[in-house]
Parts: C-alpha cells; structure tokens; sequence
C-alpha cells in the first residue's frame, strides 16, 4: 500500500468511528430497567450483590414484593417502590428506624434462615466481597 | 581523541514476516476482531461505541501530537488504530466516553510518543493506560458493577471477582465451554476465548508474533495455578479457569507480543512469556487486584532489556 493510501484509510477509520462511536454513545446509553436486575449495595466490608431479578421473579424464588419493600399494602404492586435506604439511613440515630446494615442483616439472614437457602453461615464473606 | 568511544554496531535477530509496519498493524487488528464482535454481540451497542470511540480517538491524539510535535504524520501506519481498538477491548461495555478519551490519550501520548513513537515504547502503551486508569478510577474496571444492568443468560458476575471473594465454590456455575464462547463477564474483547485463540493462532501463522511468547505465557499460567489448585483447591481454581477467564488470552496472544516491549531472542522470549505467566498467577491469587495480567506484562516489559541480553555471542569483535 502506498503511503498515501495508508494515510487516507487512517482518516478514513477515525473519521467513520468518530461518528459511530457518537452515534452509538447518543443512541444506545446503557438502559437502566424498570426493575433492578442486579443490585450493588455498597459498604465499608465490601461491596455485596443481590439478585433482584432471581428473588423476584415467578421462574426464580418468587417472592412478592411486600416481603421486603413492607411499606407496600398486602397485594398491592407499585412500579416504583420505595427504595431501602429511603428510610434506612446509613447512621440512624432514630431507635426505631434500623440502620441500613441493621435492617439489610436482619432482612437477608432471616429470609435465608426462614427458607433454609441462600448463604447460611455467618461469615461475612458468604455474601460481602472482600478483596 | 584517540581514546574517542565509539559506538559499539551489532546484528539484532530482526524478524521480517515480508509485511510492513501498516499491513502489519492491519492484520493483527483482523486476527482480533472475532473476539471484538463476539463482545459487541453480547454487551450490545454500548461495546461498539466505546471500541469505535477507542480507536478514533487513538488515531486522533497521534495526528495531534504528531502535529504539535512538528513530527511526520504517522497515522497511516496503523499502530495507534491497533493501540485503540486493544484499550478498547479490555474495557467495560459500559465505560463513558470520558474515560475512553482520557484512556486513549495516555496509551497514546504517554505509553508510545513521548519515547519517540513506533519501536521505542519500553511499554505495551494499551497497558500502560490500563494501569494508570485502573489505579486513578478503580469502579470503572469493576466489571460486576459496570455491567449491572445487563441481563445476561449466563453466570452474571465476574469470575475473578467471585474467586478472590467466595473461593472455588462460587465458580462451580461456570463451565469452561462458556468461557471459551464468551458467555462471561469481563472486557469487551477479552471474553470470547475461541476468538482469541484463533486470532493469536493466525498472528503466530502469518508471522506477526512469534510462538515462543504466547506459549510460555499460558505455560506459566498452567503451571502456577496448578500448583496452587494442588496446594489448596478450595481457594485456588485450576489451570482451565484462569487461562480461559479475564485477560489471559488476550494477554498472551495480544498484548505481551506488543514488539518494541518484547524480547526477540528465543530463550528472552520464553523466559518473558513465562514469567509474565506466573506472575499474573501470583497477582490473582495472593496479590490483591482479582486479575494480574496488567501488571504482569508490564513489569516484564520492564525485564525485557534485560532479558534480551541471554544472547549467542558474535563470532569476532564487531566494531
């Protein structure tokens, strides 16, 4: 190939990539779904993951949604619940409100411990990603 | 004057696969798109706007540097194509644009024209902002955060990630035939293991790389892990996960064959591909970043001098 050529292919590539590469950031931002697939909580002992889709979902555990967003009436399916640390504050200083730890702690353990699955020992590495 | 030193001329063994430095660059960004295109078919559009942003913007920073340096424009060599479209690939899906840009400027810039351009990187440059982004912005290579809300039909979390923090019970899920289709989470073109192996295979035919370099390394890959599967194969997975999950493939076929940071000598170059083997086992395993190819490479490449000094002696003085 001529140096010549070489060179215009080399504009030609940025040139086209540059205005896919746009495009695609413009056009195709990384959806965010209605209902959470996966959920990040983060925390000072490492990052934990939950399942939303799997706990949720009828193929999956099955669970409704009052069991854990319990502001919910019974039966009652609102697209757009409250999320945990709405009320659950990272440092609550109200008793009867549980920190977010307390409330997570007690809400994952007692439902692996009700169902008898899930991550039963008390390690924290069973659920927390310490790295 | 008349103990003037002079320079001392001697033969490197110069390899010449009959191509030139643009077909050359061409062919490997060829040999890498199968695994390109299987990341862009499971991480969707998102993967082709960071891979098509990548390595524009590559190309972009060498013509401006080229032009602020009064330097002759080298785009049309195709290196800083390949340097992008590498970066890319071991990026998240979901990077922002932002930190493409910045990405592509430090393996371009700093990882290959301030030393002078093409052949005289000590670095791989596609590592070098690896490393530097990795350290600045650490959740942005967090691929089980980045990639969140993605719905995938096969294990959704990082195999690296899930080793380090769970041991080997938690990888159980996945089998290596999805590792080698691709079916896991990780870098856009580092996933689809089959891809990679084909296209390293093509780049080792057309005499691009040398197999000296990727052999050794996936050889020091197999034989640390396995020695730490034997040692504890509760903690430690075996040699099948770790050369098909996180940038091993790429790694070996890809980015330690970089030319100007990899030894040409055959015994450098085995003792090179080896040693960035064991050291990425040693990283993953008792370091503590979950994958240590990054790190491995480069600090070879920072061997690779003087490795390359393990040569036959001329017959006679050269002067």
């Amino acid at each position: 190939m001529a140096p010549k050529k070489e060179l215009k292919l080399a504009y030609y590539i940025a040139g086209i990539l540059l205005f896919v590469g746009a495009m695609s950031y413009a056009a195709f931002p990384v959806k965010v779904p209605d209902q959470p697939r996966r959920i990040m909580f983060e925390s000072i002992a490492g990052k934990v993951f939950f399942d939303h889709k799997t706990h949720s979902a009828e193929a999956g555990y099955g669970l409704s949604c009052i069991e854990c967003h319990h502001e919910l009436e019974e039966g009652e399916t609102d697209p757009q619940p409250q999320r945990c640390g709405d009320c659950h504050e990272a440092d609550s200083g109200d008793e009867d409100m549980p920190k977010k730890s307390d409330a997570f702690h007690k809400q994952c353990t007692g439902c692996h411990e009700e169902f008898n699955a899930g991550p039963l020992n008390e390690k924290c590495n069973s659920c927390h990603v310490l790295l | 004057m008349v103990d003037q030193r002079k320079f001392i001329v001697s033969h490197a063994p110069f390899w010449h696969s009959g191509k030139n430095v643009a077909q050359r660059s061409y062919g490997i960004i060829i040999a890498a798109l199968p695994a390109v295109l299987a990341g862009i078919y499971y991480f969707g559009m998102p993967a082709l706007g960071v891979i098509s942003l990548s390595v524009s913007f590559s190309i972009l920073w060498e013509l401006a540097f080229n032009y602020v340096a009064k330097r002759p424009n080298t785009i049309g060599d195709g290196n800083a194509a390949l340097i992008g479209l590498l970066f890319g690939m071991l990026l998240p899906a979901t990077a922002p644009f932002w930190f493409v840009i910045t990405g592509t400027f430090v393996a371009v810039v700093i990882g290959k024209q301030i030393y002078g351009g093409i052949g005289s990187n000590p670095f791989n440059p596609a590592l070098v902002a690896v490393a530097i982004l990795m350290l600045s912005w650490k959740k942005y290579f967090d691929f089980d955060g980045m990639l969140i809300n993605y719905d995938f039909d096969f294990t959704p979390f990082y195999p690296l990630v899930a080793l380090k923090a769970f041991g080997t019970s938690a990888i159980e899920s996945i089998s290596i035939l999805d590792l080698l289709l691709g079916r896991q989470v990780g870098g856009i073109g580092a996933t689809f293991g089959l891809g990679l192996i084909v296209g390293g295979l093509y780049l080792i035919y057309k005499g691009y790389i040398r197999w000296e370099i990727p052999l050794s390394f996936v050889a020091g890959v197999f034989l640390t892990s396995q020695i730490f599967n034997l040692a504890g194969a509760d903690r430690f997975a075996g040699p099948a996960f770790h050369i098909f999950t996180g940038y091993t493939l790429i790694g070996a076929f890809f980015l330690a064959t970089e030319d100007s940071s990899s030894p040409v000598n055959v015994i450098p170059m085995l003792l090179y591909g080896l040693g960035a083997g064991i050291l990425t086992v040693l990283i993953r395993n008792i370091g503590m970043f979950p994958d240590g190819v990054v790190f491995a490479i480069l600090i070879m490449n920072l061997v690779n001098p003087l490795l390359d000094k393990i040569r036959p002696k001329a017959i006679g003085k050269v002067v």
